[in-house]
């Protein structure tokens, strides 16, 4: 651990690079320039592609991925299992509200503010089932789950109204929750979306190629073991928890002000189960599997509605989807799948790299 | 604050529900005790055997017996074949996969459910709630004497069958370690079977009686398993007469906020809080950190 921090700082002076930016190898730069020019497809191309309700959807696919991303750091990385992420989309989702009317903020600063109050929030659920084995956690967030569906019953979602929970059964309040100045329609907001989920993104793999993400993998590997390493394990399983709340809470902030106006049967405690599913499904343990899991939660409901099939096909294709995923991979999801994927990574990246040294002798 | 009056109907509900959380507590820790599966779809499957019996008599005609019948050997059925095709796989995952994977079964029955009889409101009334007496003012129904006394039968004779006989004791070596169990001779894969149709048998008989109690809702008696989850969590998934007695409070402290209007419409959340406060104490003792399953 030291002596790679000392090598990173030597080579960082060396080359006056910043010590927190990651060396890349040639992998990762390939990696980079996919994914930086998948970015610019979805930022510049697409929404000229898309008609108003499918950006509307990938605007809520791209919300969701974040929120699938949470639940992958927690259960991929770090081998906990929680069952109530939509229940703390939900809590963000409620904060960010609650400070749109009660404060005339900048959006940026709410994200940022709604992403921390969440992560207090969720942190301190978690707190008590941390230290007990995996099952407790589950167990606890099941029942938070159900916990705050009732609590929303009650006190509704912030429409502007007075008091601490802000609802009015009036009028419809003062309106909608607002969007950022300059991402007021329905496109800008959706590449607004982009950007922040990149960010965040970017903010949950930074975490996991750097000391948390080693001290993660090992915890999820060996309890044991890991403690015999000298990783504070309560403080690490706290960091994920609560770097998984702060991504949820800000999504939860995105939705609010996609939506406009919240209302509880949106959150349904079945959605927090119908997450963890298509969460396995996509692949807990890639940055990937959670963009494929936010389609699976938004867009294939969609597709769905558009073709005239119930939705409900997808909740008994989710049980399906959950018990193949665990039953195919007998050494365990978290080890099966990225070899899967690693293989297949491999395989392309074996294709590029045919493919590009050749256009550079060309060149 | 209200009276003592105001308590006292509540008294009753909440014994009554506290006894059907009870027989489903005690269904999930025997097969988690005894296969290591935490099965999370156990109110799934009581729900889809209650909305079936619905079915049966509502629609094709069949006499009340039968159809509640059909809805406690369905419960049996469906948790025994997917102990059979699902149980042997996943035995040495551990019990966190083995959870995760009965919401796999959860997911297809509630999907399977909200498709058949989408989400209308219904209704299902046991022959025993039509009648009732009188204690002291409060009227008791037989459906409500049923729930609670068939739970204080169901604890008891479960735990005398876990020390008494054969089966019970080879459950119990299987909690302690399958592998030194199997090599003792006992039928590893019989023994759960026994286990995964007796819960089951539990999970249709809570869905049945849950479905007069509480209102006939797929999602509703699906989540309700929320409830006896928290009091199986307080009793740390072991014992089954802690299981019962929290179980009682869990049901008694729900009802009992009825009547307190200022709390009144969060008393769902009894559970999470009575579970929360439960854990903070667990999480006193260090050791659990460690054992997945400590026996």
């Amino acid at each position: 651990m030291t002596s790679t921090t000392t090598t990173a700082e030597t080579t960082s002076g060396r080359t006056g690079r910043s010590w927190w930016i990651p060396r890349l190898s040639q992998g990762d730069r390939v990696r980079a320039a996919v994914i930086t020019a998948l970015l610019l497809f979805v930022l510049l191309i697409l929404p000229s592609l898309l008609s108003g309700y499918w950006t509307n959807v990938c605007t809520a696919v791209a919300i969701y991925s974040v929120v699938a991303l949470g639940l992958g750091v927690l259960m991929g990385r770090t081998g906990l299992v929680s069952l109530g992420q939509i229940a703390i989309l939900a809590l963000g989702a409620w904060v960010a509200a609650r400070l749109f009317f009660a404060t005339g903020l900048p959006f940026p600063l709410v994200l940022i503010l709604t992403g921390l109050i969440t992560m207090v929030l969720g942190t301190v659920v978690g707190l008590p089932a941390l230290r007990l084995s995996g099952l407790y956690l589950a167990l606890i967030t099941l029942m938070l789950a159900g916990a705050i569906t009732v609590a929303l019953r009650t006190t509704n979602f912030p429409n502007g109204g007075h008091g601490f929970l802000g609802h009015t059964e009036t009028d419809r309040g003062a309106g909608d929750i607002r969007r950022p100045l300059v991402a007021h329609a329905d496109t800008a907001y959706f590449r607004y979306t982009v950007i922040v989920c990149a960010l965040l993104f970017l903010l949950a793999l930074l975490h996991v190629r750097a000391k948390p993400g080693r001290a993660w993998a090992a915890i999820r590997q060996s309890e044991p073991a890991a403690l015999a390493a000298g990783v504070n394990i309560t403080l690490y399983k706290l960091w994920a928890f609560a770097l998984a709340s702060f991504m949820t809470g800000v999504a939860g902030a995105l939705l609010a002000a996609d939506v406009g106006q919240l209302f509880t049967l949106a959150f349904p405690t079945q959605d927090s189960i119908t997450l963890l599913a298509a969460v396995l499904m996509g692949g807990i343990y890639s940055i990937w599997g959670a963009i494929v899991a936010g389609a699976l939660m938004r867009l294939l409901p969609a597709l769905l509605d558009n073709w005239g099939l119930p939705a409900d096909l997808l909740t008994i294709l989710f049980g399906v989807g959950v018990l193949q995923v665990l039953l195919t991979a007998p050494q365990g999801i978290v080890y099966q799948l990225p070899r899967d994927l690693k293989n297949l990574g491999r395989l392309l990246y074996g294709l590029v790299r045919k493919v590009v040294p050749a256009r550079e002798r060309a060149g | 604050m209200p009276s003592f009056e105001d308590f006292k109907p509540f008294i009753v509900t909440g014994l009554a529900l506290g006894g059907v959380y009870a027989l489903q507590g005690v269904g999930i820790v025997v097969l988690y005790r005894a296969t290591g599966v935490l099965n999370l779809a156990f109110g799934a499957v009581g729900a889809f055997g209650a909305l079936l019996a619905w079915q049966l008599i509502n629609h094709n005609g069949w006499a009340q017996g039968p159809a509640f019948v059909v809805c406690i050997l369905f419960g049996g059925v469906v948790t025994l074949l997917y102990g059979l095709l699902f149980g042997p796989p996943l035995a040495a995952r551990d019990p966190l996969v083995k959870a995760v994977a009965t919401l796999g079964l959860a997911l297809i029955l509630l999907g399977a459910m909200s498709w058949i009889w989408s989400d209308k409101a219904r209704s299902m009334v046991l022959p025993s709630s039509n009648h009732g007496f009188e204690v002291s003012n409060v009227l008791v129904n037989y459906t409500q004497v049923i729930a609670f006394g068939f739970a204080v039968v169901i604890t008891v004779t479960t735990g005398l069958f876990l020390r008494f006989t054969n089966l019970g004791t080879a459950m119990r070596a299987l909690a302690n370690d399958r592998e030194i169990t199997a090599t003792l001779g006992v039928p590893v894969r019989r023994v759960e079977a026994f286990a995964w149709l007796g819960s089951g048998l539990l999970a249709g008989a809570a869905g049945l009686l849950l479905s007069n109690l509480v209102g006939l809702d797929a999602a509703t008696l699906t989540f309700l398993v929320i409830s006896s989850l928290a009091a199986t969590l307080i009793a740390r998934l072991r014992s089954i007469y802690v299981t019962f007695i929290a179980a009682i409070v869990v049901g008694m402290v729900n009802a009992l906020i009825t009547p307190i209007l200022s709390i009144s419409q969060y008393r769902d959340m009894t559970p999470f809080v009575l579970a929360t406060v439960a854990l903070l104490v667990l999480s006193g003792r260090k050791n659990q950190a460690l054992t997945g399953r400590a026996g």
